[in-house]
């Protein structure tokens, strides 16, 4: 046995110091068995093996490392540093020819960190190591969705936000080539589906975060993006990814988000999938706060089962309760110029006026009214919002949000003459028109390489 | 800015919480003393999920705690009530500055939301002595009147200074027309 980790060892020198990385992360994958196997000595062999300038090999035996945590049962913090160690000074040139492998370790040693209950510490090891795998600044990788399941598990979000922050333009389709690989290795059990599997779980768990930490037209947009990617079968992430985003979409809009029109699954599958959450939208719509909470309480059984987090979720019910009072006060606004505190309570089903005054106060302090109170005649005088438009705070919004506007539209520009240069879509586009048009310029497309 | 006073210390506190696997108690204290004083209500509440929970049953964690589902309650009175409580070193300064904040901002809170309110409601709710309240308002050109024996404050619209647009802008504002055109 020893001497086939020697083998191993010197394998990686020999390939490493010439430079041949492509054969050698084409012929390691075959020794991961055998490292697996020998979990007991993989510290010698790290020892021998330079961060730096043998990535790869040491990448292989963290590999085996961590699929052999189960019967090794390795001390958590050892495994932990080195995995830091690793991703701070590991060679991200070698790792270019080993990305599934690499995929591959940082979801295992997700799952790993999640067992052992230190997910706040896989939080700054797996950013970093997204930093040095993606091409682009906005390119999604696989690993996105472990940072955010760690952030979600850590409950910490400020490393993760600035990663949910950049729109996604890009996606690393290294994960499909890992597909054919897998399935050439039989020792692969990781089923085939994983880069959609990926893609849906990072918005699933980036709506879930946004949700957390209250930016709710974000949460609704990752939701969307999860229940509207186009699929024949329903996932089970995308049904609760829906039942979320009903949920969201109550406390943003009041009522259920427009959904595009090319998502067959939702009505096919979802709806009838996620009854007690349309019954609970249908009340939200009649506006009675009454029968909003005997529905909330009626389902509360399983609202709390499908989100296993009773505690937690239960807040988000009480903030749909407390929105639809809000909403209820923000159109009492539209309709009087002034009315007395007690007026208001009874119209919204507040119990008493000292608690509509606090409403009121509250929602003046978020900005989500323009009111007044007079305490002395107990009345309120609802007023316009006193915005002008000529503050430099309000100047400064505006600009932002222009700038934000110019740069979307340059990609959208950039993307579509990608799309226009693709010469799959050339041909596409041409070929479904009259065969005289092609004929005329086969010349164009002789030398196709995608043919 | 004021407001940064504290993110030096902030930002090592927070390395150290991801960098770390066991931490102590003071960390948690202070970062959540400086959460709580820029207003990063959302980032408290979940920090204060993330402490363990054998720290959880220190004592000043848990009055800072108190202080921090005060203000996401907007509970003004609760709030004052448990500011008072003696710090120790590591928190105070946070801390001591967050209450000049809250006032403040109380005070702004109702200039803008009052017409007027009676003298009795806003002791309670900021649980400052009479002579406290009557200087506060007294700097910001508050009136009282007498509505039989109670005394009720009219508080003043604080008029935001005028400003300029510069050149700056200006420049922006030209950029902007010019990519509309072309």
């Amino acid at each position: 046995m020893g001497s086939a980790l020697e083998n191993y060892v010197n394998q990686v020198r020999t390939l490493s110091a010439s430079g041949s990385y492509r054969e050698l992360a084409e012929e390691l994958p075959e020794t991961l068995s055998l490292l697996a196997r020998n979990w007991s000595i993989l510290d010698n062999v790290l020892e021998t093996l330079d961060m730096q300038q043998h990535s790869l090999g040491v990448l292989y035996v963290l590999l085996a490392k961590l699929h052999s945590a189960s019967t090794a049962n390795p001390e958590p913090v050892q495994l932990i540093l080195l995995m830091r160690d690793f991703v701070q000074r590991n060679n991200a040139e070698q790792l270019r020819f080993a990305v599934c492998a690499f995929y591959e370790t940082c979801h295992l040693f997700t799952e790993f960190v999640v067992q052992k209950n230190l997910s706040i510490v896989g939080i700054r090891i797996l950013s970093r190591a997204i930093d040095q795998i993606r091409q682009l600044d906005t390119q999604l990788t696989p690993i996105h969705a472990d940072l955010c399941l760690l952030s979600l598990k850590a409950k910490h979000f400020s490393v993760v936000l600035h990663y949910l922050d950049t729109d996604i333009t890009d996606i690393s389709t290294v994960a499909a080539e890992c597909k054919t690989q897998q399935q050439q290795q039989s020792q692969h059990t990781v089923d085939a589906n994983n880069d959609a599997k990926y893609f849906l779980l990072y918005y699933y768990y980036g709506g879930m975060i946004y949700t957390a930490v209250k930016n709710y037209e974000r949460a609704l947009y990752f939701f969307e993006v999860c229940i509207t990617t186009p699929a024949m079968a329903m996932s089970h992430i995308m049904l609760e990814a829906y039942k979320k985003f009903l949920m969201v979409s109550l406390i943003v809009e009041g009522k259920i988000a427009y959904i595009p029109k090319n998502t067959q699954v939702i009505g096919r599958f979802m709806k009838p999938m996620a009854n007690h959450y349309h019954d609970l939208v249908n009340v939200y719509a009649n506006s009675s706060s009454e029968e909003l909470r005997i529905i909330i309480l009626k389902y509360s059984e399983a609202f709390t089962r499908d989100n296993n987090m009773g505690l937690a979720k239960q807040a988000t019910y009480v903030q749909v309760a407390t929105s639809l009072y809000k909403r209820n006060i923000q159109r009492l606004t539209k309709t009087f110029l002034t009315l007395s505190l007690s007026d208001v309570a009874s119209r919204v089903q507040l119990s008493s006026a000292v608690e509509a005054e606090r409403y009121i106060l509250n929602m003046i302090k978020s900005g989500e009214i323009y009111a007044s109170i007079n305490q002395k005649d107990g009345m309120v005088l609802f007023k316009d919002d006193p915005e002008k438009y000529n503050s430099p705070d309000m100047f400064l919004n505006v600009q932002t949000n222009i700038t934000q506007v110019l740069e979307q539209v340059k990609q959208i520009n950039k993307m579509e003459e990608e799309i226009i240069l693709n010469p799959l879509y050339v041909k596409k586009a041409l070929g479904s028109q009259d065969d005289d048009l092609t004929s005329q310029h086969p010349k164009t497309f002789s030398g196709d390489p995608t043919d | 800015m004021h407001l940064n006073k504290y993110s030096e210390l902030m930002e090592r506190l927070e390395s150290e919480e991801l960098e770390q696997v066991e931490l102590g108690v003071e960390v948690y204290q202070q970062l959540l003393a400086i959460y709580l004083y820029q207003n990063k209500l959302a980032d408290a509440k979940l920090l204060w999920m993330r402490i363990p929970n054998k720290l959880r049953e220190d004592k000043e964690l848990i009055q800072l705690n108190l202080l921090n589902q005060a203000l996401q309650n907007n509970n003004y009175a609760d709030f004052f009530k448990n500011i008072k409580y003696e710090w120790s070193e590591r928190v105070k300064s946070p801390v001591e500055d967050l209450l000049i904040k809250q006032r403040e901002e109380l005070f702004k809170l109702m200039g803008t939301a009052y017409v007027s309110i009676y003298q009795h409601n806003l002791l309670e709710m900021s649980l400052m002595s009479e002579e406290e309240l009557k200087k506060a308002y007294a700097t910001l050109n508050w009136t009282e009147e007498l509505d039989g024996d109670r005394v009720i404050l009219k508080p003043k619209v604080q008029e935001a200074p005028p400003s300029r647009a510069n050149d700056d802008q200006l420049l922006k504002l030209t950029e902007f027309v010019t990519f509309l055109e072309n």
